[in-house]
């Protein structure tokens, strides 16, 4: 049994906590914004109607006051609106439910309800804003930038409109009606093809290596279609019909590999394991993936790569499953 | 022109041309800055033209001209000075420019409005997302909200702030001998009119006046009549009146009945001149609120006490006055009723004035009935016979009665010639008449309510004694005689009309801006256009090089076709390949190769 280690730099972070609603990325990151923010204009127009107000009631000057109060009602009115605006509106987003991490998703947001004007973008990571009124639908990017399989996104909305008075954020946690499953980025690795035991290979679930081995087992009468090289010429003549010959399969060849993500380098193992498993399904392989999901060690043959993906978008810190006997073994720790 | 924009975050500061979104901001704020300077140029005294504007200029130049200042920041910053400014100016010495006020607060949050939506173009669309909603669908929207909650809370708080914050009474500032000097005779309280000498009118506001209808408000009366003044014989018959903390009542006059049992009318004074001595009022006051002393004449009209005390700038003082109210043929009938010994004593008696005044006044009343017929017939006499002008020449010199010397030489004068015509005349035939100087109500505002007065709305007019009622006012110089509720004076209309010529002016300049900024945008983008594309840049050059040479481009020639065209005017060959390098740059996929632009930059700079 041969191992493989990631010793490269991670991030550190660890893949199932990052499963299960709630759980999706936190902390926002740069250019996360609380419940709203002040602006400019707002420090003007309550400095003009604070000032207004008190000196037009202490001289009795009327005018003044009005003039305050005017500019008291528009800073009041700048912040309830964008406070009211962005309380009526309802979103809800369908996202793709398999990703890898670093692609580009698309989001499918819509948001329902009234507003003029706002923002919106997708958080964890934080994601470019997008300006659009209510009632819409739109395509929100976004950036799968952690593996793991995510039930919920969070969407921040913000406006201030009408007078940029107040810049009222809004972030919302929405529940997808499917989880996207976000798989991790194939490191660069070589394929592994060594013979794998038969009896697994006939089990059915593991798929045979194209073209056909050399050893002819038996023959049998030709049916249409049958190539004419399969022709077995002698016998053919010996039996006065046409006979073709059926050769033995190909040697199964692949590779287990058991992905222990104990360790300080998760997403660097996991990303080393798809390249693997990756790389040997498409030379033709056979991939069986050891790993430790939802609290159980978990081992199958995967039979492409999404497959592969998947189980390693599920994988987390635990021991993993233990190999079929005779395989060759590729142990990957985190 | 290049300046930073910035996000609706603030944090963006990047550096790029002043978006389309961003220019359509200068002309609200332009309107904005331009009200409130017109406001502030008048309270200065120069025209509100002027001030209006050098606002818009600075509005226009602060949004677009301002490259190192974030459009946003830049706008919100004017429109804090613009705030300010109405602030400061919004005491305005109560003129009657509040309109500016009302379009300086519609163009404030247009401006607001369009700057937040200018910033927010500066996002990126939501792909498949819904487009903004019509700018100005937005600003009307947002307008009729916020008017909508203006009006709510007028309703529901200003009865009650106005009365915690309208003033009945405030001391005001402290006026200096140097303010008592400058102020102007009407504000004054001497006992003496001079009939020779022309008062001064300007344009500054004396006080303003909140009261539900407008009134003359009275300043003092003359009784003695001596030829060229007028004087009062109760000068040496001053009361000092006493106080009940800001309350000071005010005796009826002798033989008043409107005055003692009349309908009561409050008035509000803010007293808006450097100094005034006297207490103006509707006629008859009877309660004022003030904290000065105050000093009651024997006809009823108040002074403060002091020989140079006076109210102040910012000084608020409250006045009850009582009136009888009257009709034509309640003061016809007024005169079955005997007047008043002391009155006819004091205020019938013939006046010194020469025979052909009398006679003049038995010849108009001969055949008028009633008191109210004979001073009819005056007012018409004098209406169909004189005429006013401000700037009639004063009585000559030496001149003994300026009454007999505008009846029968000049018969054009202004208010004091033509009242004191009415009183002589009056007198002559019999009726208890008086002289009247003090203010007409003034204009309306139309924010505030207040009768704004101003030193040229001094005027003149006479008091009939009508017995069972009192003192009714006679304004011989206007249409419009005081019987009764008088017309509230000045309106729109009459405002526009007096800033005829700079409203003309503002007009045409705006319609030059609307029709010119289009314009100025296209060439403006034509510019940018040019200079975007490397391919656009050169074709203009060849255009320009082959105009200069008598060949323009025609409209359906290519370049490569014009630049062989003008290569064989011209008799340059290399014209040849900027031609083709041209069209290659215009229409091959991949463009022109550097090294062939350079050289046609080459052979176009060298035209």
């Amino acid at each position: 049994m041969s191992t493989s280690t990631a010793s490269e730099t991670t991030t550190g972070r660890a893949g199932p906590e990052g499963r299960g609603p709630g759980a999706a990325l936190r902390g926002g990151g740069p250019g996360h914004q609380g419940p709203g923010d002040l602006t400019l204009t707002s420090i003007v127009l309550f400095t003009l109607g604070a000032y207004g107000v008190a000196a037009g009631a202490a001289t009795g000057q009327e005018a003044v006051v009005a003039v305050g109060g005017f500019a008291f009602t528009l800073f009041v009115v700048g912040i309830v609106w964008p406070i009211w605006s962005l309380a009526r509106l309802q979103v809800a987003v369908v996202a793709p439910t398999d990703a890898t991490v670093g692609d580009a998703v698309e989001l499918r947001i819509g948001i329902t309800g009234r507003a003029s004007r706002l923002d919106v973008r997708a958080l964890d990571p934080p994601g470019m804003w997008c300006r659009t009124a209510a009632p819409a639908d739109g395509r929100l990017p976004h950036a799968a930038a952690r593996r793991g399989v995510f039930r919920s996104v969070r969407v921040q909305l913000r406006t201030s409109a009408p007078l940029g008075v107040f810049v009222r954020t809004r972030t919302v946690r929405i529940t997808l009606p499917a989880p996207i499953v976000v798989a991790p980025r194939p490191s660069v690795a070589p394929a592994v093809l060594q013979p794998v035991p038969d009896e697994r290979v006939s089990s059915g679930s593991t798929l045979l290596v194209p073209g056909g081995g050399d050893t002819v087992r038996t023959v049998r009468p030709y049916s249409p279609g049958d190539p004419a090289r399969l022709v077995h010429w002698p016998t053919s003549a010996r039996r006065g019909e046409i006979v073709v010959r059926e050769q033995e399969p190909p040697p199964a060849l692949g590779i287990a590999i058991v992905v222990d993500l104990r360790g300080g380098a998760p997403e660097v193992a996991a990303s080393l394991a798809a390249g693997i498993g990756t790389a040997t399904l498409a030379a033709g392989g056979v991939v069986w993936c050891g790993t430790f999901e939802d609290g159980l060690p978990v081992g199958e043959t995967v039979t492409d790569a999404r497959g592969l993906g998947r189980r390693l978008a599920r994988a987390g810190s635990g021991a993993p499953a233990e190999p079929p006997a005779r395989w060759p073994t590729r142990v990957v720790h985190a | 022109m290049t300046r930073k924009v910035g996000a609706s975050s603030g944090s963006s500061t990047r550096r790029q041309h002043v978006a389309p979104a961003f220019r359509v901001v200068a002309i609200p704020a332009m309107l904005a800055l331009g009200s409130v300077g017109g406001i502030a140029a008048e309270h200065a005294g120069l025209p509100w033209i002027v001030g209006a504007m050098g606002g818009a200029l600075a509005a226009v130049l602060g949004v677009l001209a301002l490259p190192s200042i974030p459009t946003r920041r830049a706008t919100v910053a004017l429109l804090g000075l613009g705030g300010l400014a109405a602030l400061r100016h919004a005491s305005f010495a109560g003129n009657d420019r509040s309109w500016l006020l009302v379009l300086w607060a519609g163009a404030t949050m247009l401006t607001l409005v369009l700057v937040d939506r200018a910033d927010a173009e500066t996002v990126p669309a939501l792909e498949g997302g819904a487009p903004l909603a019509n700018r100005f669908a937005e600003t009307a929207r947002v307008g009729g909200v916020i008017a909508v909650v203006v009006v709510v809370a007028a309703v529901a708080f200003v009865p009650t702030v106005t009365d915690r914050l309208g003033r009945h009474v405030w001391p005001g500032l402290d006026p200096s001998e140097a303010n008592s000097a400058g102020a102007p005779s009407s504000l004054h309280s001497s006992g003496d009119l001079s009939l020779t000498t022309r008062p001064r009118l300007s344009a500054a506001v004396v006080f303003t006046v909140d009261a539900s209808r407008a009134d003359f408000w009275r300043g003092s009366t003359f009784d003695v009549y001596q030829g060229s003044s007028w004087s009062s014989s109760f000068r040496d018959q001053l009361e000092i009146l006493g106080h009940d903390r800001t309350k000071v009542q005010v005796a009826p006059e002798l033989y008043d009945e409107g005055a003692r049992s009349g309908v009561e009318f409050r008035q509000t004074f803010h007293v808006e001149a450097a100094f005034s001595e006297v207490v103006f009022a509707a006629p008859s006051a009877r309660l004022v609120e003030t904290d000065k002393l105050l000093i009651r004449s024997p006809d009823g009209t108040l002074r403060v006490a002091g020989s140079s005390s006076g109210f102040g700038k910012g000084a608020v003082y409250t006045v009850y006055s009582r009136a009888m109210p009257v009709t034509e043929a309640k003061l016809r009938a007024a005169d079955a009723t005997p007047i008043p010994t002391p009155i006819t004593e004091e205020y019938a008696q013939p006046p010194a004035t020469t025979p052909r005044v009398a006679e003049l006044a038995r010849q108009i009343t001969t055949g008028a009935v009633t008191t109210l017929d004979k001073v009819r017939a005056i007012e018409g006499w004098l209406g169909a016979n004189t005429k006013y002008s401000l700037s009639a020449p004063l009585s000559p010199r030496g001149t003994k009665d300026v009454v007999d010397d505008f009846l029968f030489r000049s018969r054009v004068g202004w208010c004091e010639q033509i009242a004191s015509s009415l009183v002589v005349l009056a007198r002559s035939a019999g009726i208890p008449a008086r002289l009247v100087t003090g203010f007409v109500p003034g204009t309306p505002d139309a924010l505030t309510g207040r009768f704004v007065v101003r030193e040229r709305d001094a005027h003149a007019w006479a008091e009939i004694y009508f017995p069972g009622i009192g003192w009714q006012g006679f304004d011989p110089t206007a249409s419009v005689p005081l019987v009764g509720n008088s017309p509230s004076g000045g309106s729109w209309l009459t405002v526009a009309r007096r800033n005829a010529v700079p409203l003309a002016i503002a007009a045409m300049l705006v319609v030059l801006l609307v029709a010119a900024t289009p314009h100025v945008v296209a060439a403006r983008r034509r510019r940018q256009d040019r200079r975007a594309s490397w391919s656009a840049g050169a074709l203009h050059r060849l255009e320009r090089a082959g105009r200069k040479a008598g060949r323009a481009r025609a409209p359906a020639e290519t370049p490569r076709e014009y630049a062989r065209a003008l290569a064989e005017r011209l008799g340059d060959e290399r014209l040849v390949a900027v031609g083709d390098t041209l069209d290659a740059a215009l229409y091959a996929a991949s463009g022109a190769p550097e090294e062939d632009r350079a050289v046609a930059d080459a052979v176009l700079t060298s035209l």
